[in-house]
């Protein structure tokens, strides 16, 4: 089948290859565009010879051709650019409001736990305004509601572009290596560190309680 | 037999707000003389400096743990005998049986009210 191939038929793959490698990264795009050039260029060589493999190599360019297709819908640049970086700016200020809010309460109930009660009518307004400080501050919840819902529908479009990406390019298929344990992973292990549980998950205190016995 | 709240109790946590809350529930059961360090390493630090009565300690803090910590400060001769209680959102019961392995004084899981606090420290005095 080599034999069939002809120095024109090089000439584009080379041609291809000198086009598209530039630095030491090549990416998806490059590989696809090589193997569909490939497929193309095998398919004309072996065309004269066995008409039977020329269609598969023809069926294949196709569907080569499909996938770079499928692939700039999903447009994962979006993703990238635009969606998580929305969402990490979104989970950054639920963190800064939380933190505000808790801080605006506590100062509150400091001011509460402090306030001279020998004075019946001075203590009874310090109460009262600080109750109302401590309600406005609690009007945090409505707000980092719809910023974490917002965070959510990011995470259900990832999900989705990622499931469209691993049926696409059939990557459940493939049998990866077994993920390296990192620095980090080792720490989390040695030092038992699993963060919080959710609810149901981790024990009570009344079960460490009687694991404390 | 009443608690001692002159004893002078480190609080160790890398999140502020918590120092400040365990503070605040520590003052109000009569604890004056509070200090605070945000990781093991400073509270370590501070425990060579200064003889505390009592250690409240998260656990999940860098560079150095709680767990970490814990065990450091069992194994110093001059320290061994601190009472130290893990107050933590770790709540797997491999975490638990850890701690008490390495000599904690009691563990309370986070979230965690004034009650559960107190009933602890109150624990650990044999109150």
């Amino acid at each position: 089948m080599v034999g069939q191939l002809k120095a024109e038929h090089l000439a584009q793959v080379m041609d291809c290859i000198r086009r598209d490698r530039r630095g030491e990264e090549v990416s998806l795009e490059q590989v696809m565009r090589l193997a569909e050039v490939m497929a193309e260029v095998f398919q004309s060589a072996v065309r004269p010879v066995d008409e039977e493999i020329c269609e598969e190599l023809g069926g294949m360019a196709r569907e080569i051709a499909a996938m770079k297709l499928e692939l700039s819908d999903l447009r994962l640049g979006d993703v990238r650019q635009d969606r998580i970086p929305e969402a990490g700016r979104e989970l950054d200020a639920i963190v800064e409001a939380t933190e505000e809010a808790t801080n605006t309460i506590m100062t509150a109930a400091e001011e509460i736990m402090a306030a001279d009660a020998s004075d019946p009518d001075a203590y009874q307004a310090t109460v009262n305004d600080r109750i109302v400080e401590i309600f406005e501050a609690c009007s945090f919840q409505d707000i980092t509601g719809q910023r974490i819902s917002k965070v959510v529908a990011t995470l259900n479009h990832l999900d989705a572009r990622i499931s469209t990406l691993v049926e696409r390019l059939k990557l459940m298929d493939l049998d990866g290596p077994e993920s390296r344990e990192t620095a980090e992973d080792r720490r989390r292990r040695e030092l038992i560190l699993h963060g919080p549980q959710m609810r149901g998950e981790g024990v009570s205190q009344d079960d460490v309680d009687a694991l404390m016995r | 037999m009443a608690l001692d709240t002159s004893i002078p109790v480190l609080v160790v946590d890398d999140y502020k707000t918590m120092i400040r809350i365990i503070r605040n529930l520590l003052k109000q059961l009569g604890f004056e003389d509070v200090d605070e360090a945000s990781d093991g390493t400073e509270a370590l630090g501070k425990m060579k400096e200064r003889r505390y009565g009592l250690v409240i300690s998260d656990w999940n803090m860098e560079p150095m743990t709680g767990y970490e910590l814990l065990k450091q400060v069992r194994s110093d001769a001059g320290l061994s005998k601190t009472p130290f209680i893990m107050v933590t959102a770790e709540s797997k019961t491999e975490n638990v049986i850890a701690a008490k392995k390495a000599g904690v004084n009691n563990y309370i899981v986070k979230p965690f009210n004034a009650q559960t606090l107190k009933g602890k420290i109150e624990a650990v005095f044999g109150v």
